[in-house]
């Protein structure tokens, strides 16, 4: 039987905040099953294969939830459909990961009615990003379980002939992570980070699931950590309004270290100019604050997007030469 | 209690200010005319009219200061918010309310405004008003009735509303404090020190220009926070130019508000005149209303 490794709790963490202790779920070994589903946007099985195709090839097996297929208009099925397949992956014990098949939207309207007394009680590996912010937000907050944020079946290419090197890297840092490989990463340094070393539990996602989590139960925890954050396809001025509200609600006081990762800003229709970068939108919100902050790390909706384990303790080391961040 | 700043007498001084957007000085020289000689009232205007900062009316330093004089300033017994935009948000908490808590005046505006409304209700208990701003005067709009109702409220006189029914409405009838505004904007603001009270008052929302997927998020976000199971009723105003994905969303922005307070009890009205376009009644926030919603009729009263 495989069991849980727990990490032991951060002394650091002396502003008092909970979550001290992070449940980091059983690492996969070769013949164990990954569940994938669907529970956000619509997917074909054609879709997947390559996915299923590159998993197996890290010797896994594969569990296709009965959403792949499915649609409901812009959704994997119903909520009802997409809970259930959702839920019985969270509770079938041969399923050791699940790997979100995609995002798109629709987390949100199963997360409450998803029971998670089993996967509490034996925990998984739950694997997404974008849309799936929400879990990684969810489990951070009410579990303290460890999870990864990583590419989805949909990046991964049909023809690997052509897929650029950094594709295949990222998406092969899917499996380091799930295998049980310490994580280490490194960015180009930006001339605006801010130079520092960090250690703290790695926590994060897509800014605007983060500012639409907030008041909920599923509200991210930051306090003692190291956050970081990616979006893709907003305007300027909401992402400038995000981070005050990231601000606002407290949530970059008490940081370890923040990483700001790729953001497709969209162009205003009628040529606004906001006036501002990403770095002084981001830099103005923390000027108050001492800790490192690096920008450009490769996290998001892009070709660079490496496995990054939520939950999990990092040292982010930042200097004007060098950016790393280490699973410690 | 709530407290109701004074309403205005003739040759009182209203103030035009842009706290957010830039706006061309052509475009509220139309509504200061009507101020002056409709309504009898003296105007005051803050250096952010016709002032540019990129795409704000001015720096946040700027923008604050010209707010906080006309705040601070005791002739100014009304400020007018010319536009709305993006931009509140970067001010709001470098704002001192401190002489305004002493002597209340009207805050009027709405979309980007909906920060000031939901912050001075939550922490000063003050009515602010949700009206419309400087372009509704425009092409002749300050005759149509949702300009008037502003003058209408600012010279004191009762509320009272009438909207067509809808299929989706939920009968029944709501008494408490209205609050409300721009659902983004309410959604951005939870957790924060302006965050709305919700809890035994009726919410009314509106919202210009989203993705449907967005609205049904947002509705999310306001029912897991807790911002919906308590009301006295809810008014869907205006949901304007939404937005759908490739992949279509599969519902109408009535349908999806439907469907999240569909567990509720409360009364639901549907396409009630507040809104981005024309159809925007001046509503007063944090006063008593009462919300009936009949078979065949609509009505908001003070």
């Amino acid at each position: 039987m495989l069991t849980a490794s727990y990490l032991p709790a951060l002394p650091e963490l002396s502003t008092g905040e909970v979550g001290t202790l992070f449940i980091s779920p059983a690492f996969l070994k070769t013949g164990d099953i990954i569940g994938i589903t669907a529970p956000a946007g619509y997917i074909t099985s054609a879709e997947i294969q390559s996915a299923v195709q590159k998993m197996e090839s890290w010797g896994y097996k594969l569990k296709i939830g009965e959403t792949i297929d499915k649609r409901d208009f812009t959704f994997g099925g119903t909520d009802e459909e997409r809970a259930k397949d959702f839920q019985q992956m969270l509770d079938d014990p041969k399923v050791k990961a699940i790997m979100c098949a995609r995002g798109g939207y629709g987390v949100v309207r199963i997360i409450d009615k998803l029971n998670w007394d089993k996967f509490k009680a034996k925990s998984k590996w739950i694997i997404g990003f974008s849309d799936v912010t929400v879990i990684h937000s969810h489990l951070n907050k009410n579990f303290g379980i460890a999870s990864i944020h990583s590419k989805m079946c949909n990046s991964f290419p049909d023809d690997w002939s052509l897929a650029e090197p950094i594709q295949i890297e990222t998406i092969e840092s899917i499996q380091l992570a799930l295998s049980g490989e310490k994580m280490k990463y490194s960015a180009t340094p930006n001339p605006q980070n801010k130079p520092g070393t960090a250690d703290g539990v790695l926590i994060g996602g897509n800014l605007k699931m983060l500012e639409t989590l907030a008041g909920t139960r599923s509200d991210i925890n930051t306090a003692g950590k190291i956050l970081f954050v990616e979006d893709t396809g907003e305007y300027m001025y909401s992402i400038d309004r995000m981070f005050w509200n990231l601000k606002r609600t407290g949530k970059l006081s008490r940081l370890k270290g923040l990483i700001i990762g790729g953001f497709k800003i969209k162009v205003d229709e009628d040529s606004d100019d906001f006036g501002r970068t990403l770095q002084d939108v981001v830099l103005e919100k923390i000027k108050a604050w001492h800790y490192p902050v690096c920008f450009d790390f490769p996290v998001g909706h892009q070709k660079n997007n490496y496995a990054l384990k939520c939950g999990v303790k990092h040292r982010l080391s930042i200097s004007p030469e060098n950016v790393t961040l280490k699973e410690i | 209690m709530i407290k109701i700043p004074p309403y205005l007498q003739k040759g009182d001084t209203i103030g035009l200010v842009c706290p957010a957007g830039l706006m061309p000085v052509e475009k509220v020289s139309e509504c200061i005319r009507v101020l002056n000689e409709d309504w009898g009232l003296t105007t005051k205007v803050g250096t952010t009219i016709g002032q540019q900062y990129h795409y704000f009316s001015g720096t946040d330093e700027e923008r604050l200061e010209d707010f906080q004089h006309m705040l601070d300033d005791e002739n100014v017994k009304a400020i007018l918010c010319a536009r709305g935009g993006y931009g509140l948000s970067r001010i709001i908490d470098k704002i001192d309310f401190t002489n305004f808590k002493k002597n209340p005046k009207w805050i009027i505006g709405f979309s980007d405004v909906t920060i000031l409304h939901s912050h001075i209700y939550r922490n000063y208990s003050i009515s602010t008003l949700h009206a419309p701003m400087a372009n509704a005067f425009n092409e002749d709009g300050f005759k149509n009735e949702f300009v008037q109702s502003l003058r209408h409220a600012l010279e004191g006189k009762k509320n009272k509303y009438h909207c067509k029914p809808h299929e989706f409405n939920k009968k029944g009838e709501g008494i408490g404090e209205l609050v409300g505004g721009n659902l983004s904007l309410l959604a951005h603001l939870v957790g924060t020190d302006s965050d709305l009270k919700v809890k035994g008052r009726i919410l009314f929302i509106e919202d210009v220009g989203e993705y449907l997927y967005n609205i049904d998020r947002m509705m999310y976000q306001l029912k897991r926070s807790g911002k919906l199971d308590k009301l006295a009723g809810l008014i869907v105003g205006g949901f304007t130019d939404m937005k759908d994905t490739e992949r279509p969303f599969g519902q109408t922005v009535h349908e999806i508000i439907r469907d999240a307070v569909a567990e509720y009890a409360y009364p639901v009205c549907f396409d009630f005149p507040v809104s981005h376009e024309k159809e925007n009644y001046a509503l007063k926030i944090g006063v008593g209303y009462k919300l009936k919603v009949g078979k065949n009729k609509v009505t908001l009263e003070e």
